[in-house]
């Protein structure tokens, strides 16, 4: 299998902090990785080193045979990475469908093209009722929602989640781990920023733990929840791993 | 129904368009004329502002930097080398999309409050040079334009009523562009870049390119209304072709009327022009300061209670009225 | 030579004081409201004004009126931020912009319609007084404004980092959300600020009164040295300020001096420009507080 992304040896500093120390990892090709940590650890910092937002100090970013690092924001969503933000940053003052229509715009500049094109990314998220909806009216679970339909509305080949799942309910948990295997099987790589074990452990086949910045562990999920390492820094003693099938609550 | 929704904004603009071109052939009164060209001269600066300041927010105010460059190149080129202002007015198009690559490369790196005392800063900095220039642009004097009498060719009427159509030329210009903008690519990228510029590129929008693009557009439309005024005026020195208010007044109409709409500098350059000419006859013209008092009130007023505009008062009026009569229509049986 | 130099540096640190009441007013409404006051500079022209009708009217000095010119500009200021600016901080850009860029415009055209657009100037026995040492010459006016203005400036600073209220505007200028957490009532906080950074406009208003003309239109040229010299200061920054405004003072002096008497505006803009080209995070570091 083809590696999709690989990133090496990335440090950011701000002032004194390390965001984010030597962190190298890589994501093959049709992959759903997941990068965990507490909070702090570097893991949207991350998300802005691979995107473009931050200009890394050392290390290199290599996508789909590319170097992105030097390359601005829009210049690697053109190049098939797509992102969403953590806090949802829709265009307020755009209905739902023109929000998505300004990210398929990307691909296609024909007005009617876009408009369907983004009704297939509406619907695939389950939005073709609110199409209509000015952005700053929908909730904020709908508000991410959107925020996804518009960055694949961009066609991307690898999509950056970063916290899609915060907040949500039971119910809208499945809902959102059942959208990200159905892009998967779509062939789509996915790097996903998560703290809803159960999600992780359902849609990831790879996880990767940051803490202050750092890798302290890589691999399978079952190897995850087991690591000392993994469970002192952040999953803590209580936690067991769960079959991803299983309801148990976390 | 839905086919009378769909066409009904046509009609209106073809009632006002016609309304547009018979005005002058019905009012003669040369003050009255006079206020409807700087009705549409405003009316088309602020469109022209409208399209960065409203759709991109990138708000200028610095535009009278546009507005005076069109205007200088089209009078030295007609002075200087006796060239039609036909010519020269796209010259100074072209002169100020020219300057509004360096300063647009300047001011986009700031956001806000500080992109907007750079532009204030780039048209201040031109207007000190031309007062400077006395060798080629008359220095702080300036000069009157060479009176030709009726010279169509050179951009010089005897009637008031050809500079109204050249201004209502220009203003139908400026809202055609804004049309085809709004309803393609670029206007969904101008107002995702107004909105949110991290977001934006998020989804592969080259905001930087964009911004350049409208400014462009909207530097080059400026100069255009720069040397049309210039010739309809017959004088310019360089605190007429730079003058602060041109900038004030680009962004003042397009915000009173409606920031990032289509006919919201129409609105707001009426309302204003109108409330300028009540003032001027209640006090004559002899009261520095009332003028720019009262729009001052009126953006205040409009900042505080109506931010987006007055545009929106008229059309949710417009709804309830035409709502109201559809709900009266129904009560009526048609064969009744 | 040398000491046309000298001259010319003394004047700029001089005026300088009083660019430096300005534009500290400026950074601390940006830095705790996260405005920018485009009316500023009209309250130092309010400030003049005020000085000039109580020296043209009681014969009072206008270093004395300080004391009326503070406290009713601390009182607008509050007036300002209670009933305008707190009405459009949840908005975005192009209200907060235009409200006070509206606000100057008016109180501008208002000044020009009650007193015209003709100077007013105040005589005081000092006005014309002068001591140098060595060749450089001093005015005593312009000395006592640059003095009263640095004490004005120590105690802001004693201000900020002595009391509850200083403390409480210094965290809500670093973290909103955290101030408020921690009990920040942000509107009082606000209010204080503007209140505050408006009495130091005044302040520049009556001390400039002795030596410098009032007219409608005064506040532009310092309101616009205050953005340069809060932009160069590095925003919010208050000790940035300070001393940018000195060095703008400075730039101001050597330019008219060296390169022509109508250079001086000139000058500005094109350091306002470069500024903002080549630092536009200013010249003090990052954030620094």
């Amino acid at each position: 299998m083809a590696e999709a992304l690989v990133i090496r040896n990335l440090s950011k500093r701000f002032g004194g902090l390390r965001a984010v120390q030597d962190l190298s990892f890589a994501v093959q090709d049709g992959e759903t990785v997941a990068l965990i940590g507490p909070n702090g650890a570097g893991k949207t910092t991350s998300f802005n080193l691979i995107t473009g937002y931050y200009r890394p100090d050392t290390g290199s970013v290599f996508a789909f045979g590319r170097e992105l690092v030097g390359l601005r924001p829009h210049e690697i969503c053109g190049h098939g990475l797509a992102r969403t933000f953590q806090v949802a940053r829709p265009f307020g003052k755009m209905t739902v469908l023109a929000n998505v229509m300004t990210g398929a715009f990307l691909r296609n500049k024909n007005l009617d093209t876009a408009r369907s094109r983004a009704r297939t990314a509406i619907e695939f998220v389950g939005l073709s009722a609110k199409e209509h909806t000015p952005a700053r009216e929908l909730t904020t679970i709908d508000q991410r929602r959107l925020e996804m339909a518009r960055a694949l509305a961009t066609e991307p080949r690898l999509l950056l989640l970063d916290e899609v799942m915060a907040g949500l309910n039971h119910a809208e948990v499945d809902q959102a781990v059942a959208l990200i295997g159905k892009l998967s099987k779509r062939g789509l790589t996915i790097v996903i920023v998560e703290h809803v074990m159960r999600a992780i452990m359902a849609v990831a086949r790879h996880i990767v733990v940051l803490d202050h910045g750092q890798k302290i562990a890589e691999g399978g999920p079952k190897d995850i929840v087991a690591n000392q390492e993994v469970i002192r820094a952040y999953l803590g003693t209580g936690y067991r791993y769960e079959a991803p099938a299983g309801d148990a609550a976390c | 129904m839905t086919h009378i929704w769909k066409t009904r904004p046509w009609f209106w603009v073809a009632v006002l368009a016609a309304i547009a071109l018979v005005l002058p052939l019905v009012v003669s009164n040369p003050f009255a004329v006079d206020i409807f060209i700087r009705v549409l001269l405003f009316a088309f600066i602020g469109v022209a502002w409208n399209l960065m300041g409203g759709y991109a927010k990138q708000l200028s105010l610095g535009h009278a930097a546009y507005f005076g460059l069109g205007a200088y190149t089209s009078t030295i080129l007609l002075i200087r080398f006796g060239i039609s202002p036909w010519i020269g007015i796209i010259a100074g198009g072209v002169v100020a999309m020219l300057a509004s690559l360096p300063i647009g490369a300047l001011c986009f790196r700031l956001r806000g409050p500080y992109f907007a005392i750079a532009t204030i800063a780039t048209a201040q900095v031109l207007m000190l040079l031309f007062l400077k220039f006395r060798d080629f642009a008359w220095g702080a004097e300036g000069t009157t334009l060479p009176n030709l009498g009726d010279a169509p060719l050179m951009m010089q009427f005897d009637s008031k009523a050809a500079y109204y159509y050249l201004a209502l030329a220009l203003l139908a210009l400026g809202l055609a562009i804004t049309y085809r903008i709004e309803r393609s690519w670029m206007g969904f990228y101008l107002v995702a870049v107004g909105e949110d510029e991290d977001a934006a590129e998020a989804i592969g929008v080259d905001t930087t390119k964009i911004k350049r693009h409208i400014y462009l557009i909207s530097a080059f439309l400026t100069a255009l209304g720069g040397t049309f005024y210039i010739q309809y005026i017959y004088f310019i020195d360089p605190n007429t072709a730079f003058s602060f208010n041109i900038s004030v007044e680009a962004a003042l109409v397009s915000i009173v009327g409606g920031i990032g709409t289509l006919w919201g500098p129409v609105v707001g350059t009426i309302l204003l022009e109108a409330t300028s000419a009540l003032l001027q006859s209640w006090f004559g013209s002899g009261h520095g300061g009332v003028q720019l008092t009262v729009y001052s009130l009126i953006l205040v007023s409009v900042i505080l209670w109506r931010p987006s505009g007055l545009i929106g008062v008229f059309s949710d009026l417009y709804r309830r009225f035409t709502y109201a009569g559809a709900a009266r229509a129904k009560e009526v049986p048609l064969d009744g | 030579m040398l000491a046309t130099l000298a001259q010319a540096v003394v004047n700029g640190l001089l005026i300088g004081g009083i660019y430096a009441l300005v534009s500290i007013g400026v950074t601390l409404i940006f830095g705790v409201v996260k405005i920018v006051n485009f009316a500023q500079g009209e309250f130092v022209m309010i400030g003049m004004y005020i000085s000039f009708f109580l020296a043209s009217t009681f014969g009072v000095d206008p270093l004395l009126s300080l004391l009326i010119s503070m406290p009713s500009l601390f009182a607008i200021g509050v007036l300002l931020q209670h009933f305008l600016i707190r009405r459009v901080l949840a908005l975005g850009d192009m209200p907060q912009i235009f409200l006070t860029f509206a606000l100057s415009l008016l109180l501008m055209n208002i000044a020009l319609l009650l007193f015209t657009a003709n100077y007013r100037t105040v005589q005081t026995p000092y006005s014309e007084l002068t001591f140098h040492i060595g060749p450089v010459y001093f005015a005593v006016a312009k000395l006592i404004a640059f003095a009263i203005a640095m004490l004005l400036s120590a105690l802001l600073y004693l201000f900020l980092h002595g009391t509850d209220l200083g403390k409480a505007m210094r965290a809500a200028a670093q973290n909103r959300e955290v101030a408020m957490l921690m009990g920040i009532n942000p509107d009082r906080v606000f209010c204080v600020a503007v209140g505050v950074a408006l009495a130091l406009a005044g302040a520049a208003g009556s001390l400039l009164m002795p030596f410098y003309p009032a007219y409608p239109l005064v506040g532009q040229i310092f309101v616009l040295m205050a953005f340069v010299a809060v932009v160069l200061g590095t925003l919010g920054n208050i000790t940035g300020a300070l001393i940018a405004s000195l060095m703008m003072g400075v730039a101001e002096s050597l330019g008219v001096q060296f390169v022509g008497a109508d250079s001086g505006l000139i000058v500005v803009f094109v350091m306002l420009l470069l500024t903002l080209a080549f630092r536009p995070n200013g010249l003090f570091g990052g954030w620094a507080r």
